[in-house]
Order: structure tokens, then C-alpha cells, then sequence
């Protein structure tokens, strides 16, 4: 039985004081885009806020011939780029960089797994480092399980200390690819130490949902069927697909944003209060609510579901290519750059209420947002005309880039008649906290440090999303329903409103 | 009252002799103003949102600056009724002066925000009745803060009147006029304030990196076991004297508070170091407060914090040291705030940089030479009633500034760490404050223990 350790009465008191014990983090794929854009700057940060104990170090794995110094130099580089707190502490900076360290590691070479263990082993020597290990697999999905295999064999993944690997979604292709990389991953690591990251749950707006949910009691009694109309979420793009086209071609709308971002925020709208904001007590209930998904399944798919890919179009005033014309992209591709579909959660609580979610590239604005739309009141009291301009209650989640919650509600004119009109309240996150809300990546890279994996996808909600998904993949394969067009800048095919308006309902404007 | 050299905002209104009724329909009339501009003709006029209200109250016509300008900087990003008020002898009438200025911010995205400042100036009996005239003011269902800078009139009746209305209390222990009296008024302010009220030191906020890293020692589990084998703490402060062992005992209330030291007694050591000593259990914790002369640093201010002992046979020994390598200050900038040019032409610029100059020179480079000549107190006893000049230039807005760990643990060799210092200025320190609230138990069990030493000292 595990012994709960008496907490360090020092840092009573101490607002936000997190910190990890020290620990040798290796980042796979060191020098890649990922490394430089967000965990390096993530973690200069983390050090800049004291969050990162003395002795703690980083060792860069990766195939490129560099010592020491020219990852520092790298890494000091990326920082300046691309750190979220501008300028850059010089002394911060040179005291962080001066526990980087770097190792040459061909993945497939087993000696050099070994010559990293050496290396991490040193650390543990001259920084204090009671053997705690944290392995990043800052590199494309293919690796995970090379690395998981050769981290064992080099025995990296046992001895004092903990240890835990870190991958980034998406995790598995489908649901069968997803079982392999878990159960590799688990013959290597115990499934509370493997951290899948999904950096869209770091977000500060992400958390809040639950928070609104939660620690208020006035939403939580209407968040039903019984009051509730429908629920739209919107994950929109302005952008296209930029460099990645190899990876996107592959993957489409539905495996990059819908089966992860989208399955996630429909779960923490929808899941039961959790006992606690506690790791396990939360994604119980979120894999409750992912198998309480009707599954689409034959013709549902056929109704429930749009896809469609971009073609040349206005984006923000600007004309930009079609799809097919994006570097790295088939010029027959039938992969969809818009999902959207209609879902239906099976329980008491949400029985009847439909779920819309869209996601998509070059849509008119980046926006993502949850809207909870309430039904009509049963009587019009103040009669049709005074009603007239009266949108139903709505409750919209704003997690991106506007981050904030609106309330709309009717409210009487002005004048010596009878009119009410839609008004809105708001609350707005910019200017409502005294403080900065963190980078997803520098909340999570602490998280993985800390040992709490409450905002990481367990592999039990992987594979539920998955069984989800993977029937309208198939589907979709076989061109049920067809793939559309949509220009670039408009929010998507044709049918994506007509999922709506066969219900008598259209989407929210964002 | 004077309506130019103000920083940052336009002034909407002012009226001489006017009552607080003036006031604030004068704000509504500003506010209706500013809602039908910015509604357009088919628009509904914005939602206003308003997350507290900051009462500053100031001592002096450069405190009053500084509040306008710390609270304007704060209400750009977060929407607050802002007062400042001050206190003078009443020259016209038996009403008050006030002004409000105002700022509008327009952020690319979002509605326009209007940040409106109301300045009153407050004489006679009106200013022993603070709660009375500022109770209209207050914005309903969010908390109101009261930044009191300089040394608030503690154990006064004033005092605890303006506290009525408050939800928490701010002040800088560090600018306190004669800290050893005034920190024990703070200290008495637990037992007779109103139970809602917070309590909030800005001392304490800067004293926050520091129990930070010292927390950060002993968080690791197989370090957990060192706590019950600390022996000796040493405290280095800047200055002499006991009013600048202020921070010194609160950092030491602090460590005597969590770990359950019971404080046997105190007294002066050879070299001028006073030693307390703490009862922790079966053992005993000497705590050595040495006065060291560091140019880099105000009087009061932390020089490095030693902490050493032995647990089931492994010795241990943190050093947390402020700035080793800091180099020189240079020339404080903040005089030349109390310079206006009145013009920006070559003249007047040159004019003010002279006047600072001299501000500098004079004032500053002999200003506790001059004060204990003047008052005959003893080092530290009491402080230049300039608090305004001495805040911001042991206050820089610097963001180099560091502290340097050493971790020692049995044989192994010494573990270097930096860790940057947070911005101390009265934007970053009341932010900080504001956000996280002002009721803060660590503190006041600290502020009690701190206080009982400073008793001994």
C-alpha cells in the first residue's frame, strides 16, 4: 500500500506553489519543432516561476551529431524565439541552460540507450537525483513504441526513483493501433506513470469547464434534459494545414481535433460531478460519458455525420489555396478538412439532447466554444410579438481565443411598450483575474513532474474514443456519406447546416 | 487641487468644496458619457464588469501620484473602482475636492473599457470618518481593498473605521515611519480588526521567494526528515538596527510558525548579531540575525539565509543568498518623477535632470545621516519622512534580480541553483496580493511569531 506522505509545512500557504522533486527529463526528438516551439520555452518558464527544483536537469535525445554546448546554444536560441515571457532573464536563462545536456540517440540503436543511461545516471551523481526519470516523446507516433522497447532494454525504466514516459496525442490511429501502443507502453511503464498529453486539457478555459459546473450550484440543476435544447461545440481553424500535410493527409478532421479535442470537451460538458478533482475520480467519469455515446453505426453515419475539404477561398481577406493544392498533399485526396456530426449521449441526464460538433480548417475565424442552448419557456407570458427578437437561453463557453462565458437572457426594452430583447452577459477571463493564466504545455510539463495525471488521457478513454470513431472512419472510407467541398473562409459544406436544420435548429454564429 | 502632471489619465471632472452626491453623479454622467459613444446606433451599450474596488489611501502629493499611477496601470487590465484619497488640511470650506480621471483602453478584441480614477482630497473631521464618505463609492458583491501607503494610523480609532468598509487591508511594513512601533501595530491589528478583514504586507510578499526556496529544499521525500534536524538558521539583513530586522523576524516567524518552535529567548551576541533562540521538541534551533552592509540592497532587506543541520547521521547545509553578483545601482530614475519637467522642451528637461540631480546628491546620499542627527534615534528606530524617495529607490522595477541557492548533503558536492526574484514594484507586489486575496493564515501566524521576536529584540 502506498504510504501518503505528510505534506512539507513550509509550503503551506504558498499560492500555486508547485514544484517537482528533482528529476532528469530526456526529451526524444530534442531538436525538433515541438521541442524548440513549446517544451523547451515551457520549461525555461516553469524555471523562471521556481517551479523547477534545484538539480533538475534535461538531457536532448535525438539523431542529430551535437554536444552539449550547441544544444544549449539551440535551446537559448528557441527560448528567445519563442518563450511566452518576453524579455528573457539572461541569469534565469544561463543557469537553465546550464543543466541541458545532450546525447546522440538513433532510436534503433540500443547502445545508445545505454550511453544514455550512463549519462542520466552521472546526473543523478552530481545534481542530487534520487534516480526520478521523465521521458518525453517529443517525436512523430511511429516512435513511441521503438523508444518504450529500447528504454527497457537499456534498463531505463526501472530502479529508485519514478519513472514516466510522456507521448503526444494522437495516440493510435485507430482503435487496434491504439491497443498496441498501450499495451507496449504498459509492459514498459505502469499506466500511472504513462502521460498522454493532449495539451488542449492544460488550458486554463479547458479546466474551467469544470469549475463552472462544479463549484457553482445554479448551473448545475438546469444541465439537464430537462432543460437543456441542444449543445454545440465549435473547434475552428483559420489557418490551413501548414507544414503538415504528410501528417494531416493521413489523419483528416476527424482523427486530429474531433477524436481527441472534441470527444473531450463533449466529455467535460457532459460528465457527472467527479468525487474529487482527483486523476482517477475525473476520467471515470469522462469514460462514462464516451461510452454512453449512442455509436453511429450504418446509415446513422450517413445522417449523422458531414465531412468536407476546402477549396480555394477568402480566408481573414486573403485569398488562399484549395487542399489539394497544400504541399504534401494528394491531389485526389478524399481526406476531410471539416467533421461534423450529431451525437446523442444515452443516460438520464442528457436522454434526447443532441450534441453538434464541428471542427474544421479554413473556417472564417479560430474559434473554439462550447454552447449550451436552452429551451423556450413553456408559456410565452408576454405574448409572440413582444417575444419576437428573444433567442432562447444560452450558456457559451469560450475556451479559444476570446477566453470567457456568456449568459444570454431577455430583457425588457426601454420604452412604454412591451418588448424584451436577447441581451448578454459576460464575463471575460483577460479581464477578470489579476494574473496570467500559464501555457498549456508549462501546466502539464509540471503535472507529468508532480505525478498528478488529472489532465491526461487514460488509456481506457483513448480506446473508448476510439470505438467511437473508428465505425465512421470506415464509413467514410466508402464514401458514406460523400466527401463535399466548401470554400475556404465559409463554416463548411452545405450539409453541415442541414444537420441542424433537419432538427429545426442552426448552428451558432461564433 | 491640482489637475495637471497626471500620468496616464484625462481628467473628466474636478470640483473644489463638492460633496460625495457630487462625485458621484458627476461619475455617472461620465459613465453614461462613455457608454453611448461607444454603443454606436445599433448597438445595446456594453455590459460593465467591475471585479473590486481599491481604495489607496496617500500621505503626501508624490504617494498620490504613485497610487494613481499604480492603480491606473492595475485598472487597464482589470476593471476596478479606483479611489485616492488624501488627506489635508482643509483649506476652503468643510466639503472636499475631488477629480476623476479617466482611461480608455480598447482591446483588439473585446469591448472598450473605461478605467475611471476618483481622486478626492479629504480634510478636518471628514477624514476620521473614512468609511462613512467612501461607503457610497463602493461597487456592490466584489471585495473592497484598502492600499493604506505609508504607516497607517494604528490603534487609532480612524483607522479601525476605515477598516469597516474593507475586505482586506494592504500595507508595506518596509515603509512603515518608525517600523519596530508601527510593526506591532500591525501585529495587534489580528486581535481587533473585524474577522473578514485580510491582512496584507507587501514585506511579506517579497519574503515569498525566499520561503519558497527554502520550502523547495525540503519538498523532495528522502529531504522531508530534515526538517526535524535543523539546528541553526543565520538571517542576514541590510542596515542596522532593530527596525530593520523586520523582514529578518517575519521570515523567522515564518519558519517558527510551520515547524512548531517555541521561542525561549533572545539576546545580543558579540559582533552585533542578536541570537534567538527556539525550543523545537527535544532540541533546540539558534537563530543568529547579523547585520551586514551590502550597498546593493535597502535597509531592512534580506542578505542570505543559512540553514544547517543533521538528520539520521547525513548533515545538511542551504544557503540562500540575495544577488551575489548584483552589480552597483545605478542612478534611481524614480527622482526624477518628483521632477516634472512642466514642458518638454531642451530647457525643461535639463532643468528637472538638475533638480534630481540634486535630490539625489543631497537628499539621498546623506538622508539617514541628517534624519538621526535630526531625531537622535538610534540606527533603524526610525525612518526619513521622504518614505516616497526611499521606497522606489530600494524598489527598482528589475527584473535581474536573483537568488543563489548552495545545497550541501553529506559529502556530495555543493548544488549551485538560481532562481530569478519577482518584480517587487507596488504594481507586481498589490497584483499579486489582489489576486490571490488578502486572508492569508501563514501570514498571520507568522506576523504573531515575528512580532513576539521583534518584542525580544
Amino acid at each position: 500500500m502506498k504510504v501518503q506522505e505528510a505534506p512539507n509545512p513550509l509550503a503551506e500557504g504558498l499560492h500555486d506553489y508547485r514544484v517537482a522533486d528533482p528529476a532528469v527529463m530526456v526529451i526524444f526528438g530534442a531538436t525538433g519543432d515541438l521541442s524548440g516551439r513549446k517544451l523547451l520555452p515551457a520549461l525555461y518558464n516553469l524555471a523562471k516561476q521556481r517551479s523547477l527544483p534545484a538539480g533538475f536537469a534535461v538531457v536532448g535525445a535525438a539523431m542529430n551529431e551535437l554536444t552539449d554546448q550547441a544544444f544549449r546554444q539551440l535551446a537559448g536560441q528557441k527560448i528567445h524565439q519563442y518563450s511566452r515571457t518576453q524579455p528573457i532573464d539572461d541569469r534565469v536563462l544561463a543557469a537553465f541552460l546550464d543543466q541541458l545536456f545532450y546525447v546522440k540517440v538513433d532510436f534503433s540503436k540500443l547502445d545508445d540507450f545505454r550511453a544514455l543511461a550512463q549519462r542520466v545516471r552521472e546526473l543523478d551523481n552530481t545534481n542530487h537525483i534520487p534516480g526520478n526519470r521523465i521521458f518525453y516523446c517529443a517525436t512523430p507516433p511511429p516512435t513511441y513504441q521503438t523508444i518504450a522497447v529500447q528504454l527497457q532494454a537499456a534498463g531505463l525504466n526501472t530502479g529508485e526513483g519514478f519513472h514516466r514516459v510522456v507521448v503526444e496525442k494522437p495516440f493510435g490511429y485507430d482503435l487496434k493501433s491504439a491497443r498496441e501502443l498501450t499495451q507496449t507502453l504498459q509492459k514498459v511503464f505502469a499506466e500511472d506513470s504513462v502521460f498522454r498529453i493532449d495539451h488542449y486539457l492544460g488550458k486554463e478555459t479547458v479546466q474551467n469547464i469544470l469549475a463552472f459546473r462544479f463549484a457553482n450550484s445554479i448551473f448545475e440543476p438546469v444541465w439537464n434534459t430537462n432543460l437543456i435544447d441542444s449543445v454545440q461545440i465549435t473547434v475552428a481553424e483559420d489557418i490551413g494545414i501548414e507544414n503538415r500535410g504528410a501528417y494531416y493527409d493521413h489523419a483528416g478532421a476527424m482523427r486530429d481535433i474531433i477524436q481527441n479535442h472534441g470527444l473531450q470537451l463533449v466529455t467535460l460538458t457532459a460528465m457527472e460531478p467527479p468525487l474529487a478533482f482527483e486523476a482517477n475520480a475525473v476520467r471515470d467519469e469522462k469514460v462514462k460519458v464516451l461510452r454512453a455515446i449512442r455509436p453511429l453505426i450504418g446509415e446513422d453515419i450517413e445522417q449523422s455525420t458531414v465531412r468536407g475539404q476546402y477549396v480555394r477561398g477568402w480566408v481573414l481577406g486573403e485569398q488562399v489555396p484549395g487542399y489539394r493544392e497544400e504541399k504534401n498533399v494528394a491531389p485526389d485526396s478524399q481526406t476531410e478538412t471539416f467533421a461534423a456530426l450529431r451525437l446523442f449521449i444515452d443516460n438520464w441526464r442528457w436522454a434526447g439532447v443532441p450534441f453538434y460538433i464541428r471542427a474544421g480548417k479554413r473556417l472564417p475565424k479560430r474559434v473554439t466554444e462550447i454552447r449550451i442552448q436552452f429551451k423556450r419557456p413553456p408559456h410565452l407570458t408576454f405574448g409572440r410579438d413582444a417575444m419576437k427578437e428573444v433567442d432562447p437561453n444560452a450558456i457559451t463557453l469560450r475556451i479559444q481565443p476570446e477566453e470567457g462565458i456568456s449568459l444570454k437572457f431577455g430583457a425588457k426594452v426601454p420604452s412604454a411598450g412591451l418588448r424584451i430583447r436577447s441581451v448578454t452577459m459576460d464575463f471575460q477571463y483577460q479581464t477578470s483575474f489579476l494574473v496570467e493564466a500559464p501555457e498549456a504545455y508549462e501546466r502539464l510539463l509540471l503535472d507529468c513532474m508532480i505525478g498528478d495525471p488529472t489532465l491526461f488521457t487514460r488509456a481506457d478513454e483513448v480506446e473508448a474514443a476510439w470505438q467511437l470513431i473508428d465505425p465512421i472512419e470506415e464509413s467514410w472510407r466508402n464514401s458514406r456519406p460523400p466527401l463535399e467541398t466548401y470554400p475556404a473562409g465559409t463554416w463548411g459544406p452545405p450539409s453541415a447546416a442541414k444537420l441542424l436544420q433537419a432538427d429545426g435548429r442552426e448552428w451558432h454564429r461564433p | 487641487m491640482s489637475t495637471t502632471v497626471r500620468p496616464g489619465t484625462e481628467t473628466a471632472w474636478h470640483g473644489e468644496d463638492v460633496t460625495i452626491r457630487e462625485v458621484l453623479d458627476a461619475l455617472e454622467a461620465i459613465r453614461a458619457r462613455f457608454a453611448r459613444s461607444e454603443a454606436g446606433d445599433d448597438e445595446h451599450v456594453h455590459p460593465r464588469n467591475c471585479v473590486m474596488t481599491l481604495i489607496s489611501v496617500t500621505p503626501s502629493e508624490a504617494d498620490e501620484l504613485s497610487a494613481e499611477q499604480t492603480t491606473l496601470l492595475i485598472g487597464r487590465e482589470h476593471p476596478a473602482q479606483a479611489i485616492v484619497i488624501r488627506e489635508e488640511a482643509p483649506v476652503r470650506g468643510h466639503k472636499l475636492d475631488a477629480r476623476i480621471g479617466t482611461e480608455v483602453q480598447r482591446p483588439q478584441m473585446g469591448c472598450p473599457t473605461e478605467c475611471e480614477i476618483i481622486t478626492i482630497h479629504v480634510g478636518g473631521q471628514a477624514a476620521d470618518h473614512l468609511a462613512e464618505l467612501l461607503d457610497p463609492l463602493l461597487v456592490s458583491g466584489v471585495p473592497t481593498y484598502l492600499w493604506w501607503l505609508g504607516t497607517p494610523p494604528f490603534g487609532k480609532k480612524e483607522l479601525l473605521d476605515a477598516l469597516r468598509i474593507c475586505d482586506g487591508l494592504v500595507v508595506d511594513s518596509a515603509r512603515f515611519e518608525e517600523p519596530h512601533r508601527s510593526f506591532h501595530g500591525l501585529s495587534r491589528l489580528l486581535k481587533v480588526a473585524h474577522h473578514r478583514l485580510g491582512l496584507a504586507d507587501m514585506q511579506w510578499s517579497r519574503l515569498r521567494p525566499w520561503r519558497e526556496t527554502i520550502a523547495q529544499f525540503f519538498t523532495p521525500a528522502d529531504r522531508r526528515k530534515f526538517l526535524s534536524g535543523i539546528a541553526e538558521v543565520g538571517v542576514d539583513y541590510a542596515g542596522e538596527g532593530r527596525g530593520n530586522r523586520i523582514a529578518a523576524a517575519l521570515v523567522t516567524g515564518w519558519m517558527a510558525a510551520a515547524l512548531g518552535w517555541k521561542l525561549k529567548r533572545a539576546a545580543a551576541g558579540p559582533g552585533g548579531v542578536v541570537v534567538a533562540h527556539y525550543e523545537a521538541g527535544a532540541r533546540s534551533v539558534e537563530v543568529a540575525f547579523r547585520s551586514v552592509q551590502k550597498d546593493h540592497l535597502a535597509p531592512g532587506e534580506l542578505s542570505a539565509i543559512r540553514i544547517a543541520g543533521a538528520s539520521q547521521g547525513t548533515t545538511f547545509r542551504l544557503t540562500v543568498q540575495h544577488d551575489p553578483e548584483r552589480r552597483a545601482a545605478q542612478a534611481e530614475p524614480a527622482y526624477r518623477t518628483l521632477h516634472p519637467t512642466e514642458g518638454e522642451d531642451d530647457a525643461g528637461f535639463e532643468l528637472a535632470e538638475r533638480r534630481a540631480e540634486w535630490h539625489r546628491d543631497v537628499l539621498h546620499e546623506n538622508i539617514e545621516s541628517l534624519h538621526h542627527t535630526a531625531t537622535g534615534d538610534p540606527p533603524g528606530e526610525s525612518r526619513p519622512k521622504r518614505p516616497v524617495v526611499l521606497s522606489r529607490d530600494r524598489r527598482r522595477p528589475d527584473s535581474q534580480r536573483v537568488l543563489l541557492t548552495m545545497i550541501e548533503i553529506g559529502e556530495g558536492a555543493p548544488l549551485r541553483h538560481v532562481q530569478q526574484l519577482d518584480r517587487e514594484d507596488e504594481v507586481a507586489l498589490l497584483l499579486d496580493l489582489l489576486s490571490t486575496g488578502t486572508h492569508d493564515e501563514v501570514f498571520n501566524r507568522s506576523l504573531a511569531e515575528a512580532s513576539a521576536l521583534v518584542d525580544r529584540f
